[in-house]
């Protein structure tokens, strides 16, 4: 489904996307993200295809704000059966409970019940009424951890098995990596859509590439280039990187890639040669434990951020002063086109 | 006695059954409706909280005379029950719309909002989403202004006079009777007012009480 949405109020906007499947609309706070879900939904006023100048009412749009907006007088069989009617209306209504796994808490009011459970209920409600397009504003920022784990899964479920396009909004890489397609809202208008992890390891600009994580960026000068690759120099440090497109001798550009790809070389076992460009030494300055994950701040010609799986460092066992012999696999770097 | 409080009661009854007809509406269009003079409306209504009463009933008096604004299109209401019947809706308005106004701002917008997504018409959001939402408190303000307009006096005084059966209501009965220091008969009917304000006050209160622990439970 193409969507095509020109906002003037309360800010200037023109988003061109294509929703299939879960679709993640990243972008920062502030940038537009619900005016836009709200204006798809028909609560605010814009131009654009499709369900253009039709009353929210006939655009049958399932759309859940970030608060959810359950009736708070009602149980949750009732809120979900609030769009049916006929004489199965409270059939389908459990169907759609059980369906997101709440039917045991069918006579529960909203303050009786978690964020995670409320969500649920809303997205049951909202899917009851057989929408032809599902919005999602910021479904986990209200979570913890594991809620907003369980949540994704099940939005990842449903929209897959009703084959329902969904548009989802969201600040959060995390949730952007679950998408099937993701898109990235910035200064008004989608700057690029693509498969999340095209955008996460070619993003189209530097400041998508601090949306997405990617930390290691740096300015340099392209000191040569043959058939399909260009050497760059940044500081002391010359780097080997394939380009689609030439680029001429002398040009300034921006290199990076990401803290998951950079390689530690282990001394007992060679690279084999594509890995033996790239290499440089660095000394580990810092080392920071996030969950499972390391990160590890290394300096040398260039600092640079590694994140490591707790696994790969039971078995290298660094410690902060170390001195690492790096490898930057010249398929992941990454050349921006633009500052 | 009974016959002034059957005339105050039914005052009440009346006046508080017109506030909620007309109330509720201009509750929603004063808390939902954005329009330039809506200031200026909010502060005509809730004027009468701090106008005295005898302003109040003076005005209407001009207006309901032969040759007032109302009084040339029939409306002759002075010293008539008619008469404070639109003084006391006049005068009880503040209090009830206060309430109903109070109502409607614990709505959630949202909710409304994804309502009209979810296809639902008008007609069904008010009588299976808004009024079960705020009843509580239509309620309690519909409350509050029967024991206004029950306990009301220079108004009445002012449109209606004195007329036992017209508009001799119960609290200037009791004024009349203490005036002829008919101090037994004076106490016991104010003890009745007593009573019916104490109760009339507490029901209002359970009745917010009640509404609050379901508003609120919008927590997200």
């Amino acid at each position: 489904m193409e969507i095509d949405y020109q906002l003037e109020r309360p800010l200037k906007l023109h988003a061109r996307l294509f929703v299939n499947g879960l679709t993640v609309l990243l972008g920062e706070s502030g940038s537009g993200k619900t005016s836009l879900l709200r204006a798809i939904a028909g609560l605010l006023h814009a131009r654009g295809k499709p369900y253009g100048g039709l009353r929210p009412e006939y655009r049958r749009i399932g759309y859940l704000p970030q608060g959810y907006a359950l009736v708070p007088h009602m149980t949750a069989l009732e809120n979900v059966a609030l769009p049916l009617r006929g004489s199965d209306a409270l059939r389908r209504a459990h169907y759609w409970l059980d369906r997101v796994g709440l039917d045991l808490k069918s006579k529960r009011r909203p303050h009786e019940l978690s964020g995670g459970e409320r969500q649920r209920i809303a997205l049951a409600r909202a899917l009851a009424a057989e929408p032809r397009l599902l919005l999602l504003d910021e479904p986990t920022s209200a979570l913890d951890a594991t809620a907003r784990e369980a949540a994704i899964d099940l939005i990842e479920l449903i929209v897959s098995e009703e084959n329902l396009p969904t548009l989802l909004v969201s600040h959060d890489p995390y949730i952007a990596a679950r998408s099937d397609l993701l898109a990235v809202l910035e200064n008004g208008a989608v700057r690029q859509q693509a498969p999340p992890h095209e955008v996460f390891s070619r993003p189209a600009s530097l400041s998508i590439a601090r949306m997405v994580g990617f930390t290691n960026i740096f300015p340099g000068k392209i000191t040569a280039s043959e058939n399909g690759a260009v050497w760059i120099k940044t500081g002391d440090l010359t780097i080997f990187a394939p380009t689609e497109s030439p680029i001429p001798k002398g040009a300034h550009v921006h290199w990076g890639i990401r803290p998951e790809e950079v390689m530690i070389v282990r001394p007992d076992r060679p690279l084999s040669a594509p890995l033996a460009r790239n290499r440089l030494q660095a000394r580990l300055s810092r080392l920071i434990k996030k969950g499972l994950i390391y990160v590890l701040k290394v300096s040398g010609a260039i600092d640079l951020e590694v994140l490591l799986p707790r696994h790969v460092q039971d078995r290298l066992q660094l410690h902060e002063g170390d001195l690492l012999e790096l490898a930057l696999k010249p398929a992941y770097i990454h050349l921006f086109s633009s500052g | 006695m009974s016959e002034a409080f059957a005339l105050s009661f039914k005052l009440a009854l009346i006046t508080s059954l017109t506030l909620l007809v007309l109330g509720v509406p201009l509750a929603y269009t004063l808390v939902f409706k954005r329009f330039p003079a809506k200031p200026a409306l909010e502060a005509a209504l809730l004027m009468p909280l701090t106008l005295p009463p005898t302003v109040l009933g003076y005005y209407l008096l001009l207006l309901f005379a032969p040759d007032g604004a109302l009084g040339r299109l029939g409306l002759k209401w002075a010293f008539k029950f008619e008469g404070i019947w639109l003084a006391s809706v006049l005068f009880s308005l503040p209090f009830a719309l206060t309430a109903y106004r109070e109502s409607f701002q614990a709505v959630d917008v949202e909710v409304l909002e994804v309502t009209r997504t979810l296809g639902i018409s008008a007609v069904r959001r008010w009588t299976h989403v808004i009024i079960p939402w705020i009843w509580p408190g239509l309620l309690s303000g519909t409350m509050l202004a029967f024991a206004h307009t029950l306990g009301e006096f220079g108004v009445v005084l002012m449109v209606g006079g004195n007329l036992p059966g017209e508009t001799r209501v119960a609290s200037i009965y009791i004024f009349d009777l203490v005036q002829a220091m008919e101090f037994e008969e004076a106490t016991r009917a104010s003890l009745i007012f007593v009573a019916l304000s104490f109760l009339l006050i507490l029901v209002v209160r359970t009745l917010e009480t009640r509404w609050r622990s379901i508003t609120s439970s919008n927590a997200r």
